[in-house]
């Protein structure tokens, strides 16, 4: 005998995702998803970020990794509330793996949340955690071919930050190549090439950052 | 791993509202997007499955490749090797209109 079923496979997730939107409406987050392959350099950019915004905007963290690391410590040496969540198993974070970090952020005294997912290119990008938009890292040490291998998360982000563009000219990475084929991938998305170590383009993400915010608070304020 | 369990407890779930006592198949839709890498998908499936009533369970995938609709003249093609260039005019400005879906369609039970 056949069932019919017709269920979307993240359904239990997105569900989960939608109760976590409704908090951070309620508590005016900004959430952003930030996602890269391992080492790409999602917790210098948070450091950046936070250092940047000081006095501008208060911002929250929230990471997750395999193992315990040592992300959390070094984004509260910048004085930002951080919680570290260890997946074990899981390559990526999902949107009860966020929930769980609730009790411990005061999220009503947080402007910009950011979620830095597990270093991974393919799951994160499937598990939806209630965020406004997701932003990924490529850094010129990986391929300018990675949007071709793993489209999903290209299309889903709408900020590309290509880091590293300090050891540019010491890789073969193609930056026309790898903007064209991002493109191709998603003809939305923005990109903006950046040094976390130097600092060039980080000033122009911060903005970019600050302007979703207020995006996001002019629409609380409409609804 | 996570999304070989989410299949699973959507399969079980499904066969004991329908009273069923084994699940022999599950038929998923993935489309090409999601980048499923069936034999790993099947593995973490019949892990997730033992001791379960879908341990002898079957799992077939079926991939729907990307499809795209030209902005520019309204084509509709598969999208081929991730060129997102419409084979019409040559345009660029490609919607995607199919080939991102990952559900379970339907399942055979005893
Ligand atoms: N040259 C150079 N190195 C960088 C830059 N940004 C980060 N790094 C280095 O890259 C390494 C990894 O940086 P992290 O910020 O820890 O990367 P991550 O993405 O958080 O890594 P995981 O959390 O382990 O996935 C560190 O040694 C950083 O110092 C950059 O712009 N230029
Ligand atoms: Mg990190
Ligand atoms: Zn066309």
């Amino acid at each position: 005998m056949k069932i019919n079923v017709m269920t979307d496979v993240l359904e239990a997730n997105d569900r989960i995702a939608a109760a976590n939107r409704e908090i951070f409406n309620r508590n005016r987050n900004l959430v952003v998803n930030l996602m890269s392959s391992p080492g790409a350099g999602k917790t210098t950019l948070l450091e950046r970020t936070a250092e940047a915004l000081a006095g501008k905007a208060k911002l929250g963290v929230i990471t997750g990794d395999i193992e315990t690391s040592r992300d959390a410590e070094r984004i509260e040496k910048h004085n930002i509330p951080a919680v570290q969540l260890t997946t074990g198993t899981a390559c990526h974070l999902d949107a009860n793996m966020v929930a769980s970090a609730f009790p411990y952020l005061d999220l009503s005294r947080i402007d910009i949340l950011i979620i830095e997912n597990v270093g991974n290119l393919v799951c994160p990008a499937e598990f939806k955690v209630g965020e406004d938009c997701k932003v990924m890292i490529l850094s010129v040490t990986e391929g300018d071919e990675k949007p071709l291998k793993y489209p999903l998360m290209f299309r889903e982000s709408s900020l590309l930050l290509i880091n590293k563009i300090d050891i540019l000219p010491f890789t073969n990475f193609n930056m026309e190549e790898a903007r064209a084929n991002a493109l191709k991938m998603n003809p939305e998305l923005e990109i903006l090439e950046v040094s976390c170590t130097t600092g060039q383009g980080i000033e122009e993400w911060v903005s970019w950052l600050t302007q979703c915010w207020q995006n996001r608070v002019e629409s609380l304020r409409s609804a | 791993m996570a999304i070989a369990q989410n299949i699973l407890d959507i399969a079980v779930a499904a066969a004991e509202r329908g009273g069923a006592q084994k699940i022999t198949r599950v038929n998923v839709v993935a489309g090409e997007m999601r980048a499923i890498v069936p034999p790993q998908l099947a593995f973490c499936f019949g892990v997730a499955a033992e001791n379960t009533i879908a341990s002898e369970a079957e799992l077939n995938l079926e991939i729907v490749p990307v499809r795209g609709r030209c902005r520019g003249c309204g084509e509709d093609f598969a999208i081929k090797d991730f060129s997102y260039i419409c084979p019409g005019c040559g345009g660029r400005d490609i919607e995607i209109t199919g080939g991102t879906e990952l559900r379970v369609r339907d399942i055979e039970v005893l």
